[in-house]
């Protein structure tokens, strides 16, 4: 063999061996969730959520200033897009402009006594990112935690606030319950009730509540729907009457009352280091959660003030009231256990919840798939079929038609298989139904490179060329041919895959890939075979073509 | 083997016009019959772009199309439409598809699918006699997750070894479903599953007769992003497509190429509808490959037209010679390279179950137009447009 050859066969193997590592064995090639079965979620951060957050922040802390100021006759109220600061007097001015005009973010703007803060564009921008980013990390860790292996979570969509959920095994059972855990925020804080007024409201809307109170609500409070306790223990004949009664219906939210709170929050979500499902000697469900040390100071604090004036206190989530609570006394260290209406399951994804950190803002859901993983093992059979017959027929036909030169293209093919695994393998890519399809297409479109140079050579040894002389000019000759053809169908896969997603994205992989391998094999493989035959037997008269 | 045993001299172009007409005849006949934009419209459109829920239940007993529409709009779930599968013996396939109305958000489309979720699994007798859950829809997880708690075979070790035994038990169970996508009896459940964990899911587990195979929920904010999307993406493609060409050939060439591959795309569009199949993201892409196919078929014959230009025994001849002779010399490949793909897409079809057909439908068309629209949409319109606007002698001083 002389070193030439020699070299191309140690290259072509070497490619070869490098390819095998990314693919064997062949569990390491990552099936997609149409064909293992999984959910799929496409989540979108409700950035508007965290603004609105943001400034009722602001406003408690306004308001928390003002009294530790002491500063009367002050109001703060917020809206969905400003914080008014109303009631300011010539005397009061320059104490109020004092402490609004710390918060940087926020754009002022004097409208007779009332101040108005806006945020300033750079400043929402940088609530929602933190937003975003936030959710990215917060479902991570939720998902984690709930248990699903492999779990797949990545950030997508132009505006880097949407996150793609894929966790494959899980099934419709916990459909559901993972789609709560996903969009709810999570957010849990604790208020004292107001002493000012009566402080369970027994209606059902808050225009009635609001009439209830007199028609304004007393300076430093904010009225909270408590939600209508479920029993613990639903009986099965419960659960046919409610199925009877409103399918779908029984997921709504029911207000027993409403509750007048204080602005102040004592301490949040943030401050708990650790929580868990627990129960308490009746049997009931509780959050059982520890506070860090900031958070059990608060406690403390807060336990102090409800026992020595007889108050009672609220835990919130996402604004709504889950319990409330009296202290008999101050309660020091940070253990605290929240005795609520949950089932076993809800006490698993509350503590779940808390453990994992609150989301700014709520998720929406843009896009839900399942998979069932028979159906989808029931794909991976029709597909596989497919292809293997696919492949068989082609590679039949080749040797029929070009009998040696046939089994040329045959290891010709047979090396492209291996670069197209080889490269899905190394790219990580997900194999998916459509990408199986991809694969099996690109196959029976690079056995068209083949059959342009046979037919080429045929045409040149009916010329009267040389055999050496006929593949010579075949592969030159068709060198451009195959390259505008490739490079045709490498811009349609390109684009697939910058505007395809999940399934589609696969197959856009699959034949980027197959295009490359294609070009490979056909001119630098298949040439190199015809050289080393042609060495052998030098001089050769004919060829089976 | 050869196909022309000697080099065929078919006067393909004397009948240029003949099959212009004709084949852009039969596509204004496809494009009328299917009607778009018109309320009778036969253009079916998957949820992912009008948004919407799209699902597919396997039921164990027998169910009449009837039965389920009625039981839905009981439910209160409307405009719901349902379409019978093919499936396997003892079992009966439904798609059912609900259009998403205008202004629904995330909250109202989660009501509903638990709406029509509650009504599906209702239509399952046995739901109302036995309150347990039902073990065909129960996924690995919560069943290893049940057995986790309860620590079924008292496995020690940490918490990692000890989900792991139980995963795979329950990966067990699940994976015993078969074919079917169900277990019927008890004695399907795996033979060397440990008693304990059997006996527990006999006692609190029933066999139900109603699975969800494929759910599928679009908002209709995302679904009018996803036509923009792929909308965009066949636009891009063919610019890329006729500027590489232009690059590449010159301007006849590039406008040859596009109208035939405009023509072999509105050709396969025509039939895809008229056959009743349904667009979806994957049937986009894959008209994304005919696109890329239908191209690269044309470039064949381009290429040797451009090759043959160059050479002295055409220099003095006619356009039309010259292109009849180019087709004629790449008539075999021509032929043979779209047999190889067409073999792959007929498999594709035949063998490649209900996801997969869709999918090959265009592109098995794709292969048979692109095939001849290269000689007969492609080469004239190069031949028209240069006895239009240039003349042989400025297509060989481009070429």
């Amino acid at each position: 063999m002389s070193k030439r050859s020699l070299f191309r066969l140690v290259w072509t193997l070497l490619i070869c061996a490098a390819c095998a590592y990314f693919f064997v064995p062949l569990s390491k090639v990552r099936l997609g969730l149409d064909l293992r079965g999984g959910v799929h979620f496409e989540l979108e951060v409700q950035g508007q959520e965290a603004l609105e957050a943001d400034l009722r922040d602001t406003r408690d802390r306004i308001q928390e200033r003002l009294q530790e100021k002491a500063i009367t006759g002050v109001t703060v109220k917020s809206d969905t897009s400003s914080v008014r600061v109303d009631g300011v007097t010539p005397e009061t001015q320059a104490a109020v402009t004092k402490i609004i005009s710390n918060f940087g973010g926020y754009t002022i703007t004097e409208q007779g006594p009332a101040r108005i803060l806006t945020q300033k564009d750079f400043y929402q921008k940088s609530l929602k990112e933190d937003a975003n980013k936030r959710a990215q990390q917060i479902i991570e860790n939720r998902i984690n935690q709930f248990g699903v292996a492999e779990p797949e979570i990545t950030p997508s969509g132009a505006e880097g606030n949407r996150i793609v959920v894929e966790l494959p095994g899980v099934g419709e059972a916990e459909r559901e319950r993972i789609k709560g855990l996903l969009s709810t925020p999570g957010r849990l804080e604790v208020r004292l009730l107001s002493k000012k007024q009566p402080n369970q409201i027994p209606v059902k809307t808050e225009a009635e509540a609001l009439a209830y109170l007199g028609g304004a609500l007393p300076e430093g409070t904010e009225l909270f729907p408590e939600l209508v306790e479920e029993p613990t223990v639903v009986t099965n004949q419960m659960k046919a009457a409610i199925r009877a009664a409103k399918p779908g219906e029984k997921k709504t939210d029911n207000v027993r009352q409403w509750v007048l709170l204080e602005t102040k929050v004592y301490y949040d979500g943030g401050a708990i280091t650790d929580a868990r499902r627990g129960q308490d000697q009746m049997g009931t469900n509780t959050v059982n959660f520890t506070l860090n040390r900031e958070g059990a100071d608060a406690n403390a604090k807060l336990t102090e003030i409800a026992s020595n004036e007889g108050r009672q206190f609220a835990f919130l989530l996402d604004r709504k009231v889950i319990s409330v609570l009296r202290s008999e006394q101050k309660i020091i260290g940070g253990g605290v256990e929240i005795k609520g209406s949950f089932n076993q399951q809800q006490a698993d994804d509350l503590s779940l919840k808390l453990k994992s950190g609150s989301l700014r803002a709520s998720m929406k859901f843009l896009e839900e798939q399942s998979m069932e993983a028979s159906l989808g093992a029931d794909s991976i059979r029709h597909g596989i079929t497919a292809a293997v017959v696919g492949f068989g027929t082609i590679i039949l036909f080749m040797l029929l038609w070009y009998k040696w030169s046939g089994l040329n293209a045959i290891v010709a093919l047979t090396v492209n298989l291996i670069v197209m695994l080889g490269l899905l393998g190394s790219f990580q890519a997900t194999i998916t139904l459509p990408g199986i399809a991809g694969f099996a297409l690109t196959l029976g479109m690079a056995v068209d490179a083949n059959i342009l140079i046979f037919e080429r050579i045929r045409e040149e040894l009916d010329a009267g060329k040389s055999v050496s002389g006929a593949i010579q000019a075949g592969f030159d000759k068709v060198f451009w041919t195959i390259v505008d053809a490739h490079v045709t169908q490498l811009f349609a896969a390109l684009l697939l895959f910058i505007f395809g997603t999940g399934p589609v994205k696969g197959f856009a992989v699959s034949l980027t890939v197959g295009v490359v391998a294609s070009l490979f094999t056909s001119i630098y493989v298949s040439r190199f075979i015809y050289d080393w035959v042609l060495e052998r037997h030098p001089g050769t008269k004919t060829l089976s073509v | 083997m050869r196909i022309f045993e000697k080099l065929p001299h078919i006067d393909f172009m004397k009948w240029k016009g003949v099959a212009l007409a004709i084949s852009w005849g039969i596509i204004i006949l496809c494009l009328l019959l299917a009607r778009p934009f018109t309320s009778h419209s036969r253009v079916k459109v998957g949820m992912q772009f009008t948004g919407g829920i799209d699902m597919m239940v396997r039921f164990r007993i027998p169910m009449e199309a009837d039965q389920i529409r009625s039981a839905l709009q009981n439910g209160g779930v409307n405009g719901a439409v349902l379409v019978r599968y093919a499936s396997p013996a003892g079992t009966e396939d439904y798609s059912i598809k609900v259009k998403a109305k205008e202004g629904q958000d995330s909250k109202d489309s989660t009501a509903q699918i638990n709406k029509i979720l509650d009504v599906l699994k209702a239509l399952d007798p046995q739901s109302k006699t036995d309150s347990r859950h039902d073990l065909n829809t129960e996924s690995a997880l919560a069943l290893s997750g049940k057995w986790y708690d309860a620590n079924l075979l008292g496995v020690k070790g940490d918490e990692q070894s000890r989900h792991a035994v139980y995963d795979g038990w329950a990966g067990k169970v699940t994976e015993a479903r078969g074919a079917k996508g169900a277990i019927t009896d008890y004695s399907q459940l795996p033979a060397d599953l440990p008693q304990p964990l059997k006996d527990m899911v006999k006692k609190e587990y029933r066999l139900g007769n109603m699975t969800l195979g494929r759910f599928e929920s679009f908002s209709p904010s995302i679904s009018g992003e996803w036509t923009r999307k792929t909308l965009a993406a066949v636009f891009w493609a063919s610019v890329a497509i006729l500027l590489y060409v232009m690059f590449r050939f010159t301007m006849s060439f590039a406008v040859g190429g596009i109208v035939s591959l405009i023509h072999d795309v509105l050709m396969a569009l025509g039939l895809f509808v008229l056959f009743g199949y349904e667009f979806s993201v994957p049937v986009v892409a894959s008209f994304l490959i005919l696109m890329g196919y239908s191209m690269s078929d044309t470039i064949v014959v381009f290429d040797r037209i451009r090759e043959n230009s160059h050479k002295p025994e055409y220099r003095r001849v006619t356009i039309t010679k010259l292109v009849n002779d180019s087709i004629n010399q790449t008539l075999s490949r021509t032929i043979l390279t779209s047999l190889s793909v067409l073999f792959v897409a007929f498999c594709l079809l035949v063998f490649g179950g209900p996801a997969l057909r869709d999918l090959s439908f265009p592109i098995f068309i794709g292969v048979i137009t692109g095939t001849y629209s290269s000689i007969y949409i492609a080469a004239p319109v190069v031949v028209y447009w240069d006895q239009w606007f240039g003349g042989k002698d400025k297509l060989k001083q481009h070429a």
